[in-house]
């Protein structure tokens, strides 16, 4: 049975140190996406332990798998035959529309129908693409000589059909050819694949040549292993008996495909988070100080509760940044064009500079001096202009995480959750914030009652955003409310003490404010909306970046409708984060 | 007439795409202040000056740049024996004369920068030279036409709203293949059919974009690739050195697109 390709495609990635096929893998993946506008998920295919490596690529719609090494290929290098592996792959995904029922077909039928298909798919691609044909023909080594056995005659049939020059006096082989190319005009209708295809097993299956399903393997190297052409699973089970043993080792190739993820999605975990014991008490309990008290806002009343809400700082605790590194490396694009971002961003403010002997004004007093020189006689000093110059940025940024419960839930349509996205995004935006210069802090609070609003220092405005930084926001973990109010005025007094001349404190949310003591939801709402103008009063500017669809009302109502924005595809938020930082200080 | 100089007296080729020849005859009637979007090298220079020639207007063209001031735009006083002369700028220049002005990439200069031409762009027509304390009213024929690229880079830079707000639009992107090869072949002097191919190639390329590259290989780039072609070079080195290499410092995606070339021809 096919397993849904989009729950493949959030499989965690193989680790791809073992292959050669890692270093080729950027280049082939941008390969595909040049000519074909493909975007297939690509994965060096793993051996179940005790089994032989996978020797042919093995395709299921967009998501491929590479072997890691070709043992039977020797002497044109490692990523010629991935280019060539992978460009035919593409042939089918553009070519090969539908999959075929297997229906009767024997299983050296189904084995020619692909062999026809492969033919045709690539006949069509080399005539959008003609120097596909260099990139092929290297592989089809077969002679028209050697013993009459299935598996050769077959390499030679694939290599008559692919290179017209090449002469095989085999009738079986000329006839496969003629029926191939007789039909040239027809070659956009895959039909003919079955046609001849079952046509020349037939043809085979009567010369008695003997085929063995078991051993075959596809030739020439580069193609696949057919398994994406056919629908396996309509097949009924007492067909399959006798139908084949290739199918049948594709189904347990596939069933071990499919327990992979599982397992590893069990390591990942293991690897971000610090073992099973963190998950399933998700907030350290043991390591917390009570370090504030601040009053609360009670709109009700009109006025404020003194020493209402108390906050614990823990240390976060530090986590493997394996699974951190591995969601960055996905936005490895985004990197890239972050730090371009940040090369053209030189935002400052200008300062003027007089006594230049260029410059786009007059400096008057220059002007009147030298007009003075000039009539005294003496030769004037040229330099009479004014220009201005960008002083430095000057911007202190105190980053402040929603850690709640709710940011445990999975993005949709992916196995990544709100926080793991939020935790990306942060490590990216501390990448445009060290490479600007300004000085950042991260910090990240969830609540559990007003005793205790919980407040983890992931990284402070003196500490360098080194690893045990990024261990630490790996470290992060969900659990507990959202008493924002409480959290956003001991941020303002961690950051009130930066002598900036900018200070910004960006709240990255995915939530209503609540609490577990509080019934009313417009407490803590307005109750922040007082934290948000205490900031604004010493000239701290507040700005939110909202994960909840639906949050526009209350975001807007805590920290005003020009500083919030929501971002709808939690996904996009690594991407969009850093750029709206930019913005926002630009 | 003072901007003689800037008259353009040779029809410069501009191959239409759709109907943005007449359209902009018609905002020009009117006056309105143009903006032509799109992405780079696809034509919007070569558009406005054809437009210029075909209106019979002087073109004072402004290249715009981070560092550009009001004063770049609008002129400066500059010293001299007697004391001190303004300068008319090139924008005070087209007002005063009745030219088209035409600013190149305005999302490049600072916003406090592109604030001059608000009152231009209104009802008003006028240009307020407040170091002179001169307000210049526009000459009848005088037309303002800003190029503007939405490309990814608008996150930080982009217009002010109430800059856009006063422009009409005219969108220009790659054109059809057929098209395109059309205005390869005319423009770089080499046939058809290597044009076809020239395009298809700069379409693989555009096919990256947003997937290891900013912006795709522009016709301008394609008509230089021919170029290179027309004077000998064969084509796997000519799109290297036109195309490839200037594209981006991405080894993997240069290899990804020099490969892409081969399989393309
Ligand atoms: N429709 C067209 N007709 C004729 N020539 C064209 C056309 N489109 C593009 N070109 C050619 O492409 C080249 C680049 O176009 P042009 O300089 O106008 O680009 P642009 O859009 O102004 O780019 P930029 O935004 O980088 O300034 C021109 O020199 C011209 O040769
Ligand atoms: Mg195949």
């Amino acid at each position: 049975m096919p397993a849904d390709p989009k729950e493949r495609t959030s499989a965690p990635e193989a680790a791809r140190s073992e292959i050669g096929f890692s270093d080729a893998e950027r280049k082939l993946k941008a390969y595909l996406t040049a000519l074909w506008r493909l975007h297939p998920v690509m994965r060096a295919a793993i051996s179940a332990p005790g089994q032989s490596p996978p020797r042919r690529v093995t395709f299921d719609g967009g998501y491929i798998r590479v072997p890691q090494t070709y043992a039977d290929v020797q002497g044109c290098g490692v990523e010629p035959i991935f280019r060539a592996a992978l460009a035919h792959v593409a042939a089918h995904l553009t070519f090969t529309r539908a999959r075929w029922q297997i229906g009767t077909l024997k299983p050296l039928q189904i084995a020619l129908v692909s062999l026809i298909e492969d033919a045709r798919v690539e006949a069509l691609a080399i005539r959008e693409y003609p120097g596909l044909n260099r990139l092929w023909a290297p592989f089809h080594v077969a002679e028209p000589t050697g013993a009459l056995v299935a598996e050769m005659l077959m390499a030679r049939l694939a290599r008559g059909l692919f290179d017209p020059a090449y002469r095989d006096q085999d009738p079986w082989v000329s006839k496969g050819r003629t029926m191939f190319f007789d039909r040239r005009l027809e070659w956009e209708n895959a039909a003919i694949s079955r046609e001849i295809g079952t046509l020349l097993g037939n043809d085979l299956g009567q010369m008695r040549i003997q085929f063995n399903a078991k051993t075959y393997v596809v030739e020439p190297a580069y193609r696949d292993d057919n398994a994406g052409l056919w629908d396996w699973s309509d097949t009924p089970p007492q067909e399959m008996e006798d139908t084949d043993v290739v199918i049948e080792s594709f189904r347990v190739r596939r069933t071990e495909d499919e327990s992979e993820p599982h397992q590893r999605r069990r390591s990942q975990d293991n690897d971000t988070g610090a073992g099973v014991a963190a998950r399933e008490r998700p907030i350290d309990a043991d390591a917390g100080v009570p370090v504030a008290r601040y009053f609360e806002w009670d709109y009700v009343l009109g006025r404020k509760h003194a020493d209402w809400t108390t906050i614990v700082e823990f240390e976060p605790r530090r986590a493997s940044t394996v699974g951190l590194d591995r969601l960055l490396s996905e936005y490895a694009d985004v990197e890239n064009r972050i730090r371009k971002l940040i090369r053209s961003t030189r935002v400052a403010r200008p300062m003027r500079i007089r006594r230049r002997p260029e410059g786009e004004r007059l400096d008057l007093d220059s002007c009147i001096r030298a007009a003075i020189e000039y009539r005294g006689g003496i030769t004037p000093d040229p330099r009479v202009y004014e220009t201005s110059e960008m002083r430095d940025r000057d911007l202190a940024v105190l980053v402040l995480l929603d850690a709640s419960e709710s940011t445990k839930e999975f993005v949709r349509n992916t196995t990544t959750t709100v926080l793991s996205v939020e935790r990306a995004a942060t490590a990216l935006l501390a990448h445009a914030m060290e490479g600007l210069g300004d000085p950042f802090a991260i910090h990240a609070f969830c609540s559990n009652g007003r005793q205790e609003v919980r407040y983890y220092r992931v990284k402070d405005f003196n500490q360098p955003y080194g690893a045990a930084a990024v261990e630490r926001l790996a470290g992060l973990r969900g659990g507990l409310s959202t008493r924002i109010g409480a959290a956003l005025r001991h941020a303002h007094s961690e950051i009130r003490g930066q002598q900036a001349h900018r200070r910004l404190v960006l709240v990255i949310t995915d939530g209503e404010p609540a609490d577990i003591d509080v019934t009313d939801s417009k407490y803590l709402v307005e109750d922040a909306r007082k934290a948000v103008q205490e900031l604004g009063h010493d000239g701290i500017d507040v700005f939110c970046v909202g994960l909840d669809g639906g949050g526009d009302s209350y975001l807007t109502r805590i920290f005003g409708r020009r500083n919030a924005v929501q971002i709808d595809r939690i996904a996009s938020l690594p991407d969009k984060l850093p750029a709206l930082y930019l913005r926002l200080t630009g | 007439m003072q901007l003689d100089a800037y008259l353009i007296t040779d029809e410069p080729y501009y191959r239409a795409i759709g109907d943005e020849v007449s359209l902009f005859e018609m905002a020009y009637a009117s006056r309105m202040p143009m903006m032509l979007k799109g992405p780079t090298g696809c034509g919007k220079t070569r558009f406005i000056e054809h437009m210029a020639w075909r209106l019979r207007r002087p073109l004072v063209t402004v290249a715009c740049h981070e560092d550009m001031t009001a004063s770049d735009l609008v002129g400066r006083f500059l010293l001299d024996p007697s004391g001190t002369v303004w300068h008319d700028g090139p924008l005070t220049l087209a007002v005063r004369h009745g030219a088209i002005c035409y600013l190149d990439e305005i999302v490049e200069a600072r916003q406090d920068t592109t604030v001059v031409i608000h009152p231009l762009t209104d009802d008003r027509r006028i240009l307020p030279l407040e170091k002179r304390n001169e307000l210049v009213r526009a000459h009848p024929d005088f037309q303002l036409v800003i190029s503007y690229n939405p490309g990814y880079q608008s996150v930080l830079k982009d217009l002010k709203e109430s800059t856009k707000q006063r422009f009409g639009g005219v969108e220009f992107r790659y054109p059809d293949p057929a098209v395109e090869a059309e205005i390869v072949s005319h423009e770089a002097g080499i046939d058809f059919g290597l044009a076809e191919r020239l395009v298809k190639i700069g379409q693989r390329s555009r096919n990256l974009k947003g997937h290891g590259l900013d912006e795709g290989a522009s016709t301008r780039m394609l008509i230089q690739a021919g170029r290179l072609i027309a004077k000998g070079v064969a084509l796997p080195a000519a799109c290297d050195v036109a195309l490839v290499l200037p594209i981006t410092d991405d080894a993997d995606i240069r290899d990804a697109l020099s490969q892409a070339i081969a399989a393309c021809a």
